[in-house]
Order: C-alpha cells, then sequence, then structure tokens
C-alpha cells in the first residue's frame, strides 16, 4: 500500500514529541541544568528530544574523546615537575599534518643531547586531532586532551601552544582519562622494574 | 578554560542609584544597547565547504540550537548575512567565490574560520590545491580550532565572536568612518590561484625589475 512509510515515519516522529514530555514530566526541575540531568540525557535511557543548553551546560565527553595534544609532566619528591617527553621527536615525525615542532638541547659541557625539550610548538590551527602522536608516544608523554574550548581572536599569537601551555600534570590525566592513565602506569611501572633489573 | 560572559551587565558602573530603583531603571550607553541588539541578532550565511559543514549543520539543529544565541536565521544571500562561518576546506577553487561572497556582504560583517582547514591549512596545509588558511585573503575574526570543532566548541567561537562585538564601540567601528571600504581585489584562478594584491611582485618577479620601479614604467 502506497503511503505507509509516510505514516510510520509520522509516528516515530509522534513518540518522539510525546516522550519528549513524558521525560520532562518524569524528570520534572532536574532534566535542565543539573549534572545528573545532563547525564541521564546524554545516556541510552534517554526519551525524546532535548536541547544541551551549552555555555551553563555541558556534554559529558566521552573518555576516549581526543581534541588538542597535550605533554604530561610528572611531579617529584622535591616538587619540581620533570617532563616525560624527552624529546625524540617520533610525534612530530608521525604527525600526518606536521603540526609539532620540538627544540632540542644538549648539554654545554659535554655536547651530550639532553633528554628533555627546550621548546615544545603545536599549532593548534593545523592539529586534526588525530592521536597519532599519543598513539606513538614511547614515554607516555604526550596525550590527548579533553578542553575544547580554545577558540580566540589571533591566530599566530594564541594558537600556537608553546611547552608551557601544553605541559599539564600526570594528575590531570588521571582525572580525563582514568582508565587510559591506569594502562600507561603499569606499562611504566613494568618498564621501571626491567630497567632495575638490568 | 576561559569564562565568557552570557549576557553582559547592560548597567555602566560609577553610578550611584537609590535600591528600589535598581529592578525598573538602567543607566547605559548607546554602545551597549546597540551591541546587545548586534550581539542576539548574528545571521549567519548559509555554506559550507567541507566536513566541518556537518558539524555546523548540527549546531544549528535542534539538539544545539543556535537560536538561543540569535543565529537561527541562516541566510542563503550575503546580502542578509552578518557572519559568514568558513566551514572547511578552503580549495583554490572556492577562494575567488569566498571572497567575492564576502565583499557582497554589507557592513558589519564578521568571518569565523571554522576548523583546521579554514584557520590554518590543516593537513593540506601544503597542498596544491588548497589555500593555507582562509585569512591569506579576508579577514577573520575568531578561529575555531579542532577538526572538525564539536558543536560545543563552534559556540564556544560563536561566544567569542559576541564578546568582540560587545568590545565594539559606535564611534570607532570602522563601516562608520569617512573612508570608504577598499573591496577585497577577488582572487583569480589560472593554473594557480593569484591574488590581485601580487600582481607588482609577480610582474617584478617575471620582468626583472625591482616593484618600486612599476609605477614609473606603467606610466611611460
Amino acid at each position: 500500500m502506497y503511503g505507509l512509510g509516510i505514516l510510520k515515519g509520522m509516528w516515530v516522529t509522534l513518540t518522539h514529541f510525546v516522550d519528549t514530555f513524558v521525560d520532562d514530566l518524569r524528570w520534572l526541575g532536574r532534566r535542565y541544568y543539573t549534572p545528573e540531568g545532563i547525564a541521564h540525557r546524554s545516556s541510552k535511557d534517554s526519551r525524546g528530544i532535548f536541547t544541551v543548553q551549552y555555555p551553563e551546560e555541558k556534554l559529558p565527553v566521552p573518555e576516549e574523546f581526543r581534541y588538542i595534544p597535550f605533554l604530561i609532566y610528572d611531579i617529584d619528591e622535591n616538587g619540581e615537575h620533570q617532563d616525560r617527553c624527552t624529546s625524540c621527536g617520533i610525534c612530530a615525525k608521525v604527525c600526518p599534518p606536521q603540526c609539532i615542532w620540538i627544540v632540542r638541547t644538549e648539554d654545554p659541557e659535554t655536547k651530550r643531547p639532553v633528554p628533555e625539550p627546550v621548546e615544545f610548538f603545536i599549532d593548534i590551527d593545523i592539529c586534526m586531532n588525530c592521536g597519532y602522536c599519543s598513539e606513538y608516544c614511547p614515554f607516555q608523554a604526550i596525550r590527548m586532551d579533553h578542553d575544547y574550548e580554545l577558540s580566540s581572536f589571533d591566530r599566530h599569537a594564541e594558537h600556537i601552544f608553546n611547552k608551557e601551555r601544553l605541559s599539564k600534570p600526570a594528575a590531570y590525566y588521571n582525572e580525563i582519562r582514568p582508565v587510559n592513565f591506569a594502562i600507561d602506569e603499569a606499562e611504566r611501572a613494568e618498564k621501571a622494574a626491567k630497567k632495575a633489573g638490568n | 578554560m576561559t569564562e565568557i560572559n552570557a549576557s553582559p551587565n547592560m548597567n555602566s558602573s560609577g553610578y550611584e542609584m537609590p535600591p528600589e530603583m535598581r529592578q525598573n531603571i538602567a543607566i547605559t550607553t548607546l554602545d551597549k544597547i546597540w551591541n546587545m541588539g548586534r550581539r542576539y541578532s548574528v545571521w549567519p550565511m548559509m555554506f559550507g565547504l567541507a566536513c566541518c559543514a556537518i558539524e555546523m549543520i548540527c549546531t544549528a539543529a535542534s539538539r544545539y540550537d543556535l537560536a538561543r544565541f540569535g543565529m537561527e536565521v541562516m541566510r542563503p544571500s550575503p546580502r542578509q548575512s552578518d557572519l559568514m562561518i568558513v566551514s572547511g576546506t578552503v580549495t583554490k577553487k572556492m577562494i575567488p567565490q569566498i571572497v567575492r561572497l564576502y565583499n557582497q556582504m554589507p557592513e558589519p560583517k564578521y568571518v569565523l574560520a571554522m576548523g583546521a582547514c579554514a584557520s590554518g591549512g590543516g593537513p593540506f596545509k601544503e597542498g596544491y590545491n588548497v589555500v593555507s588558511g582562509v585569512d591569506k585573503y579576508i579577514p577573520v575574526d575568531v578561529y575555531v580550532p579542532g577538526c572538525p570543532p564539536t558543536p560545543q566548541a563552534l559556540l564556544h567561537g560563536l561566544m567569542k565572536l559576541q564578546e568582540k562585538i560587545d568590545s565594539e564601540s559606535i564611534t570607532s567601528v570602522r563601516w562608520y568612518q569617512k573612508e570608504a571600504i577598499e573591496a577585497i581585489p577577488v582572487p583569480i584562478l589560472g593554473p594557480d590561484i593569484i591574488d590581485p594584491r601580487d600582481f607588482p611582485t609577480i610582474k617584478s618577479l617575471t620582468q626583472g625589475k625591482p616593484a618600486a620601479a612599476e609605477p614609473a614604467a606603467e606610466t611611460a
């Protein structure tokens, strides 16, 4: 019979329409502008349609969500920042749009390379958020961030992130990606044990 | 993360008001009223270039709902739009049309470069057929990084634009000055893209003369 598909589609639209109000009533007053409200609305149990009231409430991002990379540093017992990055340059090499620029350094006396970058630049207006850098990093030093609120008026002054802007503590990494952090920590512990064994 | 003031305080500071009148009276400036009218009626132009356009469509749809910012009226004509969202890869074939559309937009006009390709060329920044950043040709007001930016990132960029609109003053904006605003010369697509602003340089290179001597050579 002709027109049956249209009726089916209309029925789906109608159920969405009704479900919206059912959910609104069930979550009366708590559906919008509350953390549990947005968590419920973005879950699979949510019925009906809704709007994310963006500046006031933000959609929770999944753990594997990736935006701009960041560098991880550890804080040692003296309270000093220890970069995990050794400026090996693997991330800069695999980066498909070539947006990473690392400045290496060497010891002025021994002329041996220092395993720490002097400067580390990422042009976030070139970065395509692919995550290859974090995938290839052998030292778990570069990982993908969740922060997406980065727009600005001046690309050259504000969108070329230097080392200072990119560096974030390991605790922050644990906060945004707990599962990945646990995997990384296990890997690092294993590597440290191997090193101690030798 | 940057905090953005979603609705600006209309009152000018420095005026003493009795507390019972504070709910009823606002002492403000013409600039603030003018800017409030403009910041809640930024009409974007309805065009998309690449994958970022999908995110822009998603932002305009009901889930993220640009209408909350007064931006829901996507205009299919440059004559009626205030904002050009350059959403996607700007190819050399497309840049003449984009510059033409920009020239056809009435003042005040704003440009938002959405995504890596429009801001800096992205993965195609050294490509043979892609303009590495739309800001090489038209002035860009807000850059939104991401590949593509999520709808929320785009909304953040649009709120940044509102912030920029708030900072403008009716006395100093360029479209109320006496001098006429020069249109941007439309690039010419040949075997490669040519910017008419580069003509003196190109001539000097091809004819082996310094660029400064060019006007004299033309009159002779």
